[in-house]
């Protein structure tokens, strides 16, 4: 077998960006896989037309992850792939990985990294930096994460191929995610006085009244959980088309 | 205001590309569309103000699977836009409440989105899938989601430009007492957010480390 192009191994860490495009609720990533995974797939069966449609077939079938983790899956399929690996293995691994990259992708950037690079944004706007400043902080400190966890995910699964469950074990995902949700308690313990008692825009002095009234709507969200979001959303939208009519009627 | 509606028109389609299916570098982020949107049409305090709201309301939505949940990148650009026309505390109180019922309907939008890919995206079970199948597919459902993004602030923005300027002028609050409200509001889902992020049995020390940092900074200022 003739040696890889050094190259198209970048083209599919370039393509897993996309690999969401088409996520559907019958395949949901798979068709994204195929598609990222492509460069290598015709690399690897540049001579046999069939073969290479099989392969498509196969990896445009059912396949999630997390998007960050997905390259990690790409990038040990794509090794695997680029050997003519047993696709029985192949398709062996893709089940095997699917959910585990998920849920950890979930709680590490979802649940952990995304708060806390968000929160990181909103103390520095309410502490009065400027919001294109903070904006530009949260992108920066956020996609060296984002983009660290792609490139090393990717890399690690070309390096180890279907043997990624001890790595991914030692690498630590787990105790980055607790230090992240750590700083986001952190961050989000900061915002709160700054939200309640001095006001998230302008600086201006709030009213007790409702530094009290958000103190306990907060208390009810840590207690009840993401559904207070959804009766937040219906009381706010109820109250200010309440105060409206008062002010039409006046 | 022609060259503002096609700017917000073009970072609804980017943003709704970002934060579905292409990326995920998190412009499509409510604070961050809403900064980016406010500095495109020349209201930069505005966009931050409503993409802050927006986004303490969304940070407890994890985007996880095919779950259903709230997509607020445009629905902070057509926020963005409202406020813009409409500026003062009227304006920012209805430009909030317009973002976040705008966040349902792009969320639902995503559903469909997803059906319709499910059409388009090749079934191996009907037949061989050629490369070609499959670009076809992705860069149509690419298409298709950036086109999705650019109608919905479309739509928005008529709403949020024509109605909202019309009452604010009525809104009878001074900005504390909005600010007050927002603020109120947005507390539950914050709360939501401690509770996902492993809640004060867990955290209690570090939050109160926290919460004292954020008095000491309200005091200093």
């Amino acid at each position: 077998m003739s040696r890889p192009t050094p190259s198209i191994p970048w083209a599919v860490l370039l393509r897993s960006f996309a690999i969401q495009g088409s996520w559907n609720y019958r395949t949901m990533l798979g068709s994204g896989f195929a598609f990222a995974l492509l460069p290598v797939l015709r690399e690897a069966y540049r001579e046999d037309d069939a073969g290479l449609r099989e392969a498509i077939g196969r990896h445009s079938d059912l396949f999630n992850s997390h998007p960050y983790l997905a390259p990690m899956a790409l990038g040990a399929v794509a090794a695997l792939e680029r050997d003519r690996a047993a696709s029985q293995l192949i398709e062996r691994f893709k089940a095997a990985v699917r959910g585990p990259l998920g849920a950890l992708g979930d709680r590490l950037v979802w649940a952990a990294w995304l708060p806390a690079t968000l929160l990181l944004a909103l103390v520095l706007y309410s502490a009065g930096v400027a919001p294109w400043a903070a904006a530009v902080a949260f992108l920066l400190v956020y996609n060296v994460g984002h983009l660290g966890l792609r490139i090393w995910g990717f890399r690690l699964g070309l390096k180890v191929r279907n043997l990624l469950g001890e790595p991914l074990k030692n690498a630590g995902l787990v105790r980055l995610g607790d230090l992240a949700a750590a700083a986001a308690t952190f961050l989000l313990g900061v915002l709160v006085p700054l939200l309640l008692l001095s006001g998230i825009v302008s600086g201006a002095r709030l009213l007790w009244g409702f530094a009290i009234l958000g103190a306990l709507s907060m208390a009810l969200g840590a207690y009840h959980g993401a559904v207070t979001r959804k009766a937040a959303v219906v009381l706010l939208c109820f109250a200010t088309f309440a105060i409206l009519g008062y002010g039409l009627g006046r | 205001m022609g060259a503002d509606l096609a700017i917000a028109v073009l970072l609804g389609g980017i943003v709704a590309l970002d934060g579905t299916s292409f990326g995920q570098f998190m412009i499509s982020r409510p604070f961050i569309a809403g900064t980016l949107t406010g500095a495109a049409i020349g209201s930069p305090m505005e966009g931050a103000a409503v993409g802050a709201v927006l986004e303490m309301f969304q940070l407890c939505v994890l985007p996880v699977g095919g779950a259903r949940f709230p997509e607020a990148g445009p629905a902070a650009v057509v926020a963005t836009l409202a406020a813009g026309a409409a500026p003062g505390a009227g304006g920012l109180a209805l430009a909030c409440v317009l973002g976040l019922v705008w966040a349902e309907v792009c969320g639902a939008s995503v559903i469909y989105l997803r059906l319709l890919n499910g059409r388009m995206v090749p079934d191996p079970a009907a037949g061989p899938v050629t490369p070609q199948k499959v670009m076809r597919a992705q860069f149509a459902a690419l298409a298709l989601d950036f086109l999705r993004g650019a109608l919905l602030v479309s739509v928005g923005a008529v709403v949020g430009i024509l109605v909202t300027p019309r009452f604010a002028l009525a809104w009878p609050l001074d900005e504390p007492w909005t600010l007050g409200l927002l603020a109120a509001g947005a507390a539950a889902p914050l709360g939501a957010l401690l509770r996902t992020l492993g809640g004060l049995g867990r955290w209690r020390a570090v939050f109160t480390y926290g919460v004292v940092i954020g008095c000491i900074a309200v005091i200093a200022r």
